[in-house]
């Protein structure tokens, strides 16, 4: 902009592009203080992660990752189990949200009629505003029971020749519980991103693909799907962010047992929630230190699912010409 | 879902209760309160603590919070002095990093009720603690096993799952329930031990002695543990544990005094330990999982102290006395003759 002003009429706006200058300067040095802050912070964190994490780290080595056993009282942990629930959860949230957001998010783009769209937008986005214990109480409380008695029997008549679909546990509290509880916190996520997208599809492409006699079935998996692949996987990346750190509804869902199990309806944990539960009170100097390595550990991963989101992002807009 | 309408119900109104009562005591405070305290802790001594908050406001004119984070949490908010004072039921030896600068004060005495849901309501079956050590091993998962009904003769007890449910978190009742498995059997002291937080052989985990009491109202089969208080209050079944005099013992007042005469001369540190008392005619009738419950505070508590000093002699005498109706037994006089000795260290 400055250099715009100054050029256009030099003698009589010395002091104006002065001052634009200074703007300049002050802008720039704000919004670096401000970026600078948030890198301090992250290697400010990272650093007392590993520093709490020492303890355990020289204990244990790197053989804490896949030990399975939280005990206390011999002093003898792993995240084993932990990583085992973080990944089964949210993976399954994730299988089970995508093809509802996706869903939702084609509804109110393509078919929806006008009045119905402002409404269902409305209450998809409260979805997302409602806190996460709160969600977590209807869990333990509403949603258990009923999967317990009805949901769970149904899945394991039907499919218990798959060893997911286990013998029911007779609490409701499990890591199926959780992943449904999971999949209403990030269905949100996903289905507002993959809405904007949507309507960010030139009406051109569309109308054109209407025009070359396309049904409208047609139209959303020739046009409007390929158009925002790389967006909605990045969407669908933020909504595994999300189901990878959640602590507390999980924490009241999914009962809470340190060990590894393939059926869906037993109770396991998750790193968040093992944090969530445990940091206070910690019986020994290196359960707390062990609890923190956990962190430590959903801190790389999420660094790695960050890393994997951007990747994405950049190759799908390198390929369409286009970014996003 | 009937029983969870009712349960929602129940939230709902005590939620309101809450809140309504702080408005209340606000407001009394506003008019004649000399200050407030902040507290953190047992879930176990939570319904006593909850019954002396009025009571505390308008006999002493101070105005106290209570939190039942736990006593783990407890103990972690009075090491890092979150809080006025952090309330545990177990021993503050129990946990690394503790509580070093503090105080220790046996302020209430009450017992560890193992708790079960079985449809046809039979109240008080008979519980011993072998059984209960192989139930919460895993071993034991029926009601109709064996060991179950040999101790139960007569009772018709259904083929249905055994589901065990456990504390998540540190828990000051947890310490006490696996101190007692431990020195019942050799099995669950060699594999699991005795602690605030163990590695559980089997079943679920709940968030404090609510969370515990809540997954065992809703599930049926399902067995726990908790303060006698939430036995009451949630409307569960609570077992008649076996003693080592043979005797099957309900966790009522009498029982839990009968086992508090074991120990009434509280350790240096101001610890007790009361729990499965040796076989003597003295002891026919104790309940062998009770356990008194310590308040910790700072040795400095600063500005605090006059109020925190006045608060717990206020709890070890006259607060006793909302006791008896929340299952708590009132402290023996000599553990009060001991308690204000410690409340005399707080500065």
């Amino acid at each position: 902009m400055s250099t715009l002003d100054t050029t256009t009429d030099d003698a009589r706006r010395p002091l104006s592009g002065r001052r634009a200058h200074l703007g300049d300067l002050l802008l720039q040095g704000a919004a670096g203080l401000a970026a600078l802050g948030a890198v301090v912070l992250v290697g400010l964190i990272a650093y007392k992660i590993v520093q709490g994490a020492r303890l355990s780290l020289s204990t244990f080595g790197l053989g804490f990752i896949t030990h399975v056993g939280w005990d206390p009282v011999h002093l003898k942990f792993g995240a084993g189990s932990f990583l085992f629930g973080t990944a089964i959860t949210s993976i399954g949230a994730l299988l089970l949200a995508t093809p509802l957001a996706i869903g939702i998010a084609l509804y109110l783009t393509e078919l929806a009629p006008g009045g119905v769209r402002g409404a269902v937008t409305a209450l998809v986005e409260t979805l997302a505003a409602i806190p996460s214990v709160v969600i977590g109480l209807w869990g333990i409380l509403v949603l258990g029971p009923v999967l317990r008695d009805h949901v769970e029997p149904a899945l394991h008549s039907a499919l218990g020749f798959i060893p997911l679909f286990g013998p029911p546990n007779s609490a409701g509290t499990g890591y199926f519980t959780a992943i449904i509880v999971l999949t209403i916190m990030i269905l949100p996520i996903i289905s507002s991103i993959s809405r904007e997208l949507f309507l960010g599809v030139p009406s051109e492409l569309k109308e054109g693909a209407l025009g070359l006699g396309t049904t409208r079935w047609e139209m959303v998996r020739g046009v409007v799907l390929p158009y925002t692949r790389g967006g909605v996987a990045a969407a669908m990346i933020l909504g595994l962010g999300r189901a990878l750190g959640e602590a507390i509804a999980v924490a009241q869902v999914i009962g809470a047992f340190t060990g590894i199990s393939w059926n869906l309806f037993n109770p396991g944990n998750t790193l968040a929630s093992m944090i969530a539960l445990n940091y206070q009170g910690a019986s020994s100097g290196l359960e707390l230190s062990s609890l923190i390595y956990l962190a430590l550990i959903l801190l790389v991963f999420s660094v790695i699912v960050n890393i994997l989101a951007q990747l994405i992002v950049r190759r799908v807009a390198r390929s369409q010409g286009v970014v996003q | 879902m009937p029983r969870n309408g009712k349960l929602v119900r129940i939230i709902l109104v005590l939620g309101a209760v809450a809140v309504t009562a702080s408005f209340a005591v606000t407001a009394a405070s506003a008019k004649r309160s000399s200050g407030s305290l902040k507290g953190a802790g047992s879930s176990f001594v939570a319904p006593l603590v909850n019954a002396w908050i009025a009571p505390v406001n308008s006999d002493l004119g101070i105005s106290m919070s209570y939190n039942a984070v736990g006593s783990g949490g407890g103990v972690s908010a009075i090491t890092n002095k979150q809080v006025d004072f952090g309330a545990s039921d177990a021993p503050l030896t129990a946990f690394s990093p503790t509580c070093s600068t503090c105080v220790q004060i046996p302020w209430a005495l009450s017992a560890t009720a193992v708790l079960y849901n079985l449809p046809g309501g039979k109240n008080l079956l008979r519980m011993s603690g072998a059984v209960l050590a192989q139930i919460y091993l895993g071993q034991i998962k029926q009601w109709n096993d064996p060991a179950i009904k040999k101790l139960n003769p007569g009772v018709n007890l259904p083929s249905m799952a055994i589901t065990v449910v456990h504390r998540s978190d540190s828990s000051g009742t947890t310490f006490n329930f696996t101190d007692f498995l431990s020195r019942v059997s050799g099995a669950w002291k060699s594999k699991v031990g005795t602690g605030t937080s163990v590695a559980w052989p089997a079943g679920v985990g709940g968030n404090h002695s609510s969370g515990v009491s809540g997954i065992v109202h809703q599930t049926p089969g399902a067995i726990g543990y908790a303060d006698v208080a939430y036995s009451t209050t949630a409307h569960l079944d609570v077992f008649k544990v076996e003693n080592r005099a043979g005797n099957f013992i309900i966790p009522r007042l009498a029982n839990i005094k009968a086992a508090s005469v074991l120990d009434t001369h509280p350790a240096k540190d101001g610890s007790l330990s009361i729990v499965n008392p040796p076989k003597n005619k003295k002891y026919a009738n104790a309940y062998p999982i009770s356990t008194y419950t310590y308040v910790d505070v700072q040795k400095n508590s600063g500005g605090s102290a006059a109020n925190l000093k006045k608060l717990i002699n206020w709890a070890v005498t006259k607060g006793q006395t909302y006791g008896p109706k929340l299952i708590f037994e009132p402290l023996p006089s000599a553990v009060v003759t001991f308690d204000k000795q410690q409340i005399a260290k707080v500065q």
